[in-house]
């Protein structure tokens, strides 16, 4: 599960010839103690400790960024309205490259900023990232800490880009175990982007599909419990109309990617999926790119879409 | 003047030679390797069941769903075939799913040809605690999936509003995920989660199976009904004994 355990890179970092900075935060240390961690060329890690540290934060260059061209193999008529991604294997990649796990969510947040850019750039108008599920609250406190403050750090950085590419915010998933600060950020951000049209980005935070479906159940026992509707009324319409993912105009994905070879939804979108084409693809997360997206798009417009008989 | 048009069309034929002789190999080494990969499956197929695969552990496949694009669910005995090969595998719990319920109004007639297999229904202990002497089946259509879960949230209002009139307040926080599991049980959902769930069918989606029960299955897509093959079940089966799953940690 990809859970936005990123890295961020600390200022004052040395020229280095690899491609990604060579100081992270280090997600399992106290927080007073702020310690990076120096990668060698061979991939061996050695702790060092860092006094006074000032955050960086790597921003969404979109500016300045020509849009990519549509691909030639892809019907743009024929594209998906909504995609959803399970970005799975940040820490495989790193793993086999010798590198700290930071490293690999470091990349894993480069190819969703792709991912976001190809998707704003080909007319696709919703993107749904798993960010954090609730299956990973059995992770420790301390991870769990640095994340929140990752989360916050990470929406900071990027609210200006967004606004600038007309990109959408929206959070789905049970805010009530985040921290306070992260919270109000998030009710920031997306107040800030609620205008924007050109993509909406839904970051599912603390999610689970069974979750949704609870939460749903419970606003209609509400409205019920108000005298706004009456038992006899609830259907699955009725539950569809409260789920989180009725933040957007298309609430229902039309293509979900997993990453790193694992063929299963862990407990994301479940009622929604349920017409989606599953696309399941080998590559981790971090290594999954633009010809990749494409193989995706492509695969989506060739099968042939049919919904329990009936022609789509 | 003829002379040179002549050289020229020469030239030019030569050069369309010298292209479409690659091209003719590059065809040939494309064709051969597509002929060499289908005969390859075919005997995997054929001998997967032998040596490899022999000691099967398919123990870990505790409770498999099987979803059917519904025109090829009618091809009932194809569906009795799958059911049987499982049967032999050593799968003995499994739940077959179509949208529109072909499976489940045609249960009688599978019921009559697999001499082996028990209606869940019948089945009053947890299904997937042992592995049973005979076959266990569950039949499930689009009506056991997202209105079972509305049904499911009715039940559970409808308890409450009795507390409630009875003068207990109406408790919003009753509905939590066992809850909702209790719920779908008595309205008929009553199997477990899928360890593994095989699509057959042109579509690469699960139809609309029962959304609840789909946490950690692992979902394949087998191709269509008709091109079905007892080799490519067990290779399915071997894939996932091997399969390690974390749940989020």
């Amino acid at each position: 599960m990809f859970s936005l355990r990123l890295p961020i890179p600390l200022v004052k970092t040395p020229p280095s010839s690899s491609s990604y900075s060579p100081y992270y935060l280090c997600p399992f240390h106290d927080p007073c103690q702020t310690r990076g961690l120096i990668v060698s060329k061979r991939g061996s890690a050695t702790a060092k400790c860092h006094a006074d540290v000032t955050l960086r934060h790597d921003r969404v260059s979109f500016a300045g960024e020509s849009p990519d061209p549509f691909p030639a193999e892809l019907a743009a008529e024929m594209m998906p309205k909504h995609v959803a991604v399970i970005m799975d294997g940040n820490g495989r990649w790193a793993k086999v490259k010798g590198l700290p796990p930071s490293a690999g969510h470091q990349a894993g947040v480069q190819s969703l900023r792709r991912m976001v850019r190809l998707c704003s750039s080909w007319g696709i108008k919703v993107l749904t990232v798993f960010a954090f599920s609730t299956d990973n609250w059995v992770r420790p406190k301390l991870e769990f800490d640095f994340l929140m403050r990752l989360f916050e750090t990470t929406i900071n950085s990027e609210v200006q880009a967004f606004k600038r590419e007309g990109i959408q915010i929206s959070v789905i998933g049970d805010s009530s175990k985040l921290p306070e600060s992260l919270k109000r950020m998030i009710v920031s951000v997306e107040e800030d982007t609620k205008h924007n049209s050109r993509l909406q980005l839904i970051v599912a935070l603390s999610y689970s599909g069974k979750y949704d479906v609870v939460q749903a159940c419970k606003s209609v026992a509400k409205k019920v419990k108000d005298d706004h509707l009456h038992l006899d009324d609830i259907n699955e319409n009725i539950i569809e109309q409260e789920l989180e993912t009725n933040c957007t105009e298309f609430p229902y994905p039309d293509l979900l990617i997993r990453t790193s070879g694992e063929l299963r939804v862990s407990n994301f979108l479940l009622w929604q999926l349920a017409y989606t084409e599953l696309y399941f693809n080998q590559k981790l997360w971090p290594d999954f790119g633009k010809d990749e997206f494409v193989d995706a798009l492509s695969s989506f417009q060739q099968r042939k879409r049919r919904y329990g008989g009936r022609h789509a | 003047m003829i002379l040179c048009f002549w050289f020229s069309f020469r030239l030019v034929q030569v050069g369309n030679l010298g292209l479409q002789l690659p091209w003719y190999f590059l065809q040939i080494i494309v064709s051969a390797w597509y002929f060499i990969s289908v005969v390859g499956n075919l005997f995997e197929s054929y001998f997967i069941s032998l040596k490899k695969y022999k000691s099967l552990h398919s123990g870990k496949v505790r409770y498999l769903a099987i979803v059917i694009e519904s025109e090829e669910a009618y091809q009932i005995s194809k569906v009795v075939k799958l059911s049987q090969w499982l049967d032999s595998i050593g799968v003995k719990n499994v739940c077959l799913y179509d949208m529109n319920g072909v499976l489940k109004k045609s249960k009688e007639t599978m019921f009559q040809k697999l001499k082996n297999a028990k209606s869940i229904e019948e089945v009053s202990e947890v299904v997937t605690l042992h592995a049973p002497d005979h076959m266990t089946l569950e039949f499930l259509s689009y009506l056991d999936g997202k209105e079972a879960v509305a049904k499911a949230a009715n039940l559970i209002f409808v308890e409450n509003s009795k507390r409630h009139n009875l003068g207990g307040e109406l408790d919003l926080q009753i509905l939590l995920e066992p809850q909702m599991n209790k719920a779908l049980q008595i309205v008929g959902s009553k199997g477990p989660e899928p360890d593994l769930l095989l699509v057959y069918g042109p579509v690469r989606s699960h139809l609309g199976f029962p959304a609840w029960r789909l946490r950690y299955t692992e979902i394949i897509h087998m191709g269509s009904l008709n091109f079905m093959r007892y080799g490519s079940l067990m290779k399915v089966i071997n894939n996932f004994t091997k399969v390690h799953q974390n749940y989020g940690t």
